[in-house]
């Protein structure tokens, strides 16, 4: 074989190389990440406002809990996660009531005959509101519940949490807003 | 050229006539209906319109006119509401995307490093052409084998009935 | 029973390594003993993996929760039917069946090549032992599906509900699998040729008539899973541009563009590196596929939630890749052969253009798909690359390819007599032009539709004249005509037996002329509607009254089934049947799993499924749909399967020419530089 012959082949061997190379980098980045979670734009802007009417009670607008912290947890009766979770939001609300944090719960595409249950079995203190037609659900770009939003007393999103919040988390994401105050 | 040969040539010419014909009826046709254009859209055909371009959040994917999940319902509904509001196409998009990021839309937005996805198949398409017309200029520009002339080797028997066989079922399986 | 399988798993990961070992070293050395030692290995390697396979279906069926697959798996109120079928439901159970469909491929080798084999045997035999040493390696360390709980469950968790909802689940995976596996076989004599040096002709007809039987299960299966879409999911569609089933379709495609660029070579002895280029492209499409399926990568509905084993596929993928197009490149140089072309317009020409055009729709399709994880490893943007975007970027690219089987096969071979080509495009140009004005007349405003229907009538009528060409043929001399010709069988009787092949290929092409029409109609010309009917109410669709009557419940051991029931009725008053879509409610799902209803017709389809009751069955919300041209699709597809199968049938032996096929290759080739031709 000529030594072009070498030349050209060594070349080409180089090539496929390099090309797999990249191939697996590229591919070795996916393996990294759950492709299911996707970042939410809304962390860092203005709270979509809304005004909903509370299971039993009047209507809670978000705007005028401006001033406090306000905590927005997207539930249903059927999710079995959103159980996981309730034991936490509850021990939060007993602690934080009355330090300027506001908790609540969005029911999200169920019946008010099961929220209602709910709420009994469960014994929720915190004031729960209905999204009949998710028009909010949709304004916080929600893909699923549980999803529970932090809104800053500015009215600003400071975090998302996807899937069951846990009392540690929360705590801690009101303790360093209250103190910023 | 005699007369003889004016009819071979006509007759040669003609089929290329027709097909010429035949091509040119599709191509016009094409045409008329690229100007033609869409009928106007009712306020459902474009509520499917534009959530056909928007992918369903809880789905994987579906868009939002194909899915039948409750949300994406609802999504259907928020984008009546809209339309019968005024709001544009491009504004009800905009709305979906201030709320879950670019992934809600079901093709990646023109700017950015997103937008090169656009041009790939354009890309792809060249770089084939490319690949084809010189790979068919390289064998076209390649020396063709000789007939065996008076000074190559003579067949012998078998070899000539094994041709003679090879020929007959090539004729059958290829007719003309 | 699960210290039985992981034995028996063990047991055959040993038998393939040593059958990896034997052929490798005897290929090395030239020690025959060793190769057919190697070769006897792999019936004890299928013994033992359909053995463990058989433990797996017996704790399905006989509950025995102490496996984790059984528990996460299978449910005692599970019907049997689908607890024998969770033997392929998650990713564990699945690679068991991936191991046996690739054991009993090995077999069929060790058995077709018992006798006389090329010198590339040995080779391609320890290239398929090492895949399946790879599956084996998996199944015996990441993804161990005899895994035991500690604490058995008293009952397990059952299927996943919309994987025991329909019995096409029985058919879907094998008949994938059969085709996705089966590369594996192309691609290991593919590396043995280039290992050993050879680009010789036997490699061809060794590899065409497999790659053959391959493109047909793997037809066939990508059919299955386009219905079970269509009928299953309740969307209403058949092909939603899901990751998995774009990087399903890639090997499709180029295995596509092998059969038809293999005649350019049976025939010119043109482009043999490239050849064994595409079946080793076919095969790493297959495993990144495999990759993409299993290593949770990108979201998709058939991702199967395993996260360890994704690098073991990337790791392997790797390896295929550097292997398999190393050795292209280091054969390249002295491999390539000296071909020549009298003309573009002819035949050899448009296998080229063939190979251009599935070739470019595999780089777009593979592009799009992995597209948002090159952006998001850029820029950190999430984006999605949906239906939309593929649909607008591959349709000109088919149609192409549509143009193209319509006007190829009346091309010559070396471009000799082309005005003949033109003359028998006049029949198919002609109608194609008719159909084309005819759709834009009645009212279709989409210019890829009306191609679309044009160039599959192109394609169907060429194609049929082709075959009816050669009837005609066979009736001039033979008495009785061409029926005649059939029932007498003689020799002399032509086209039908002896060009097979040729005509196998038409009747393919006739297949996707429908499946064409299909495709064009069901995306174009389609209608739906949503309505929310109470009991009693009616509303009109596509010229029909179609009217809510009920709401009936059933109570299964497994499900909980709310049939609904719609009467159709014609315009003319006439009943047309009735549409029971359904919801099941099973337990482990947080949603109910709707089931649609079809009534199918010749042309149209009318598809119904319920998507949410209200006030107890009082009230439901449906959805309605016309899809024209979806059973063409069904239809098609079924054609182009039997017409690859037809194709692939062993012929009859010629006398004289024995067992090797290469040698009658090249007599024809003979023939022609010759000039005969």
């Amino acid at each position: 074989m000529t030594r072009q012959m070498t030349r050209r082949r060594t070349r080409l061997l180089a090539g496929v190389v390099a090309v797999v190379a990249v191939i697996v980098a590229l591919l070795t980045t996916g393996l990294g990440k759950d492709p299911s979670v996707i970042a939410s734009p809304l962390v860092g802007r203005a709270a979509p406002n809304f005004t909903l009417p509370q299971l039993d009670g009047p209507p809670v607008t978000l705007s005028k809990l401006r001033g406090q912290v306000v905590v927005i947890n997207f539930w249903a009766s059927w999710c079995t996660e959103c159980q996981v979770e309730q034991a936490a939001l509850d021990q939060t609300w007993r602690q934080f009531q009355d330090s300027g944090v506001v908790m609540v719960g969005v029911n999200f595409e169920d019946s008010t005959g099961a929220a209602r249950d709910y709420i009994r079995t469960d014994n929720v203190t915190y004031p729960v509101v209905e999204d009949t037609n998710s028009r909010t659900a949709l304004a916080y770009g929600l893909r699923g519940v549980p999803e529970t939003f932090v809104v800053s007393q500015t009215g600003r999103i400071v975090n998302r949490v996807i899937g069951p919040v846990d009392a540690a988390t929360l705590t801690s994401e009101i303790n360093s807003m209250l103190a910023s105050a | 050229m005699n007369a003889a040969g004016t009819l071979r040539w006509a007759r040669a010419g003609l089929p290329g006539l027709l097909v010429l014909i035949a091509l040119a009826a599709g191509l016009a046709t094409l045409a008329i209906v690229a100007v033609r254009g869409h009928p106007p859209a009712s306020q459902a055909q474009q509520v499917q319109q534009i959530a056909a371009g928007l992918h369903c959040p809880i789905c994987k994917d579906l868009s939002v006119a194909d899915s039948p999940a409750p949300l994406a319902q609802q999504m259907r509904q928020e984008i009546a509401q809209k339309l019968r509001a005024g709001e544009s196409a491009d504004q009800i998009r905009a709305g979906f995307v201030a709320a879950y990021g670019d992934s809600v839309l079901m093709s990646p937005p023109r700017q950015g490093v997103a937008g090169v996805v656009y041009y790939v198949p354009l890309l792809v398409l060249a770089a084939g052409l490319i690949t084809a017309v010189t790979l068919l200029r390289r064998w076209l520009r390649a020396p063709r084998p000789e007939p065996p002339g008076a000074g190559s080797p003579q067949l012998s028997a078998t070899q000539r009935r094994a041709v003679a066989r090879a020929v007959a079922r090539l004729r059958e399986e290829e007719p003309g | 029973m699960g210290q039985l399988g992981t034995y028996l798993l063990l047991f055959g990961l040993a038998v393939s390594g040593y059958g990896l070992l034997a052929a490798a070293v005897g290929a090395k050395t030239g020690r025959p003993a060793l190769v057919e030692s190697a070769r006897r290995c792999a019936f004890g390697l299928l013994a033992t993996v359909a053995a463990a396979n058989a433990t797996m279906l017996a704790a399905l069926l006989t509950n025995d929760f102490a496996i984790r697959y059984v528990a996460d798996n299978s449910a005692r109120e599970t019907p049997t039917f689908f607890k024998a079928l969770s033997l392929w439901a998650a990713d564990d159970g699945s690679l068991l069946l991936w191991n046996l469909i690739l054991a009993g491929y090995i077999a069929a080798v060790a058995l077709r090549f018992r006798r006389d084999r090329p010198p590339t045997f040995p080779y391609a035999l320890s290239v398929l032992f090492t895949v399946q040493v790879f599956y084996l390696i998996l199944i015996n360390g990441p993804a161990r599906p005899f895994a035991s709980l500690a604490n058995p469950p008293a009952d397990g968790r059952g299927p996943a509900p919309l994987l025991q909802n329909h019995p096409l689940m029985a058919v879907h995976p094998p008949f994938l699998y059969l085709g996705f596996i089966g590369f594996t076989v192309p691609f290991a004599f593919g590396i043995a040729a280039l290992l050993a040096g050879q680009g010789s002709d036997q490699w061809v007809s060794l590899i065409r008539r497999w790659t053959l039987v391959v493109w047909c299960f793997l037809t066939v299966g990508l059919l299955l899973g386009a219905l079970w879409s269509y009928s299953v999911l309740g969307w209403g569609g058949y092909w939603a541009w899901d990751p998995v089933e774009n990087v399903a379709l890639l090997p499709w495609l180029m295995s596509t563009a092998f059969l038809h660029s293999v005649m350019l070579q049976e025939r010119r002895g043109m482009a043999r590196l490239w050849n064994i280029a595409l079946v080793i492209g076919a095969f790493s499409l297959m495993t990144f596929g495999t990759f993409l399926t299993r290593g949770n990568v990108l979201s998709s509905v058939h991702a199967f939630a395993q996260t360890s084993v994704g690098p073991a596929y990337l790791a392997f993928l790797a390896l295929v890749l550097l292997a398999g197009f190393g050795l292209v490149a280091w054969r390249l140089p002295t491999l390539r052969t000296p071909a020549s072309l009298t003309s573009a317009i002819s035949r050899e020409g448009a296998f080229v253009a063939n190979n251009v055009l599935l070739l470019a729709a595999t780089a777009i399709i593979l592009l799009g798909t992995t597209f948002p994880l090159v952006v998001e490893a850029v820029s950190g943007q999430q984006v999605t690359i949906g239906g939309p975007y593929f649909r607008t970027s591959v349709t000109p690219v088919l149609l192409l390819i549509l143009l193209l089987a319509g006007t190829a096969p009346l091309l010559p071979w070396r471009a000799t007599n082309r005005s003949r080509a033109l003359r028998r495009l006049r029949v198919p140009a002609a109608a194609a032009a008719l159909v084309m004005i005819a759709t834009a007349s009645a009212g279709v405003h989409q210019v890829a539709a009306v191609a679309g229907f044009g160039l599959a009538t192109l394609v169907f009528v060429t194609s049929g004249q082709e075959i009816l060409s050669v009837l005609a043929i066979g009736r001039r001399g033979v008495r009785g005509g061409a029926v005649g010709a059939l029932v007498r069988g003689r020799r002399r009787h032509a086209g039908l037996v002896r060009g097979r092949r040729r005509h196998a290929g038409l009747v393919v092409h006739m297949g996707l002329a429908l499946v064409a029409a299909g495709i064009t109609a069901s995306s174009s010309l389609g209608q739906q509607t949503q309505v929310t009917l109470k009991t009693g109410q009616s509303t009109v669709f596509g010229g029909q009254v179609l009217r809510y009557q009920g709401l009936h419940t059933d109570q299964q051991p497994q499900r909980i089934v709310l049939t609904t029931t719609v009467s159709v009725t014609n315009p003319g008053g006439g009943t047309a049947g009735t549409l029971n879509p359904r919801m099941n409610l099973y337990p482990a799902a947080t949603e109910p799993i709707g089931s649609p209803s079809i009534r199918r017709g010749i042309v149209w389809d009318l598809y119904a499924s319920v998507i949410s009751l209200q006030r107890g069955g009082g009230s439901a919300t449906f959805r309605f749909y016309r899809n024209p041209g979806v059973n063409w699709l069904w239809f098609g597809g079924l054609v182009m399967a039997l017409g690859g199968a037809a194709a692939a049938w062993p012929g009859r032996r010629r006398r004289g020419a024995g067992d090797n096929r290469g040698a009658s290759a090249a007599h024809e080739r003979t023939a022609v530089e010759v000039g005969a031709l």
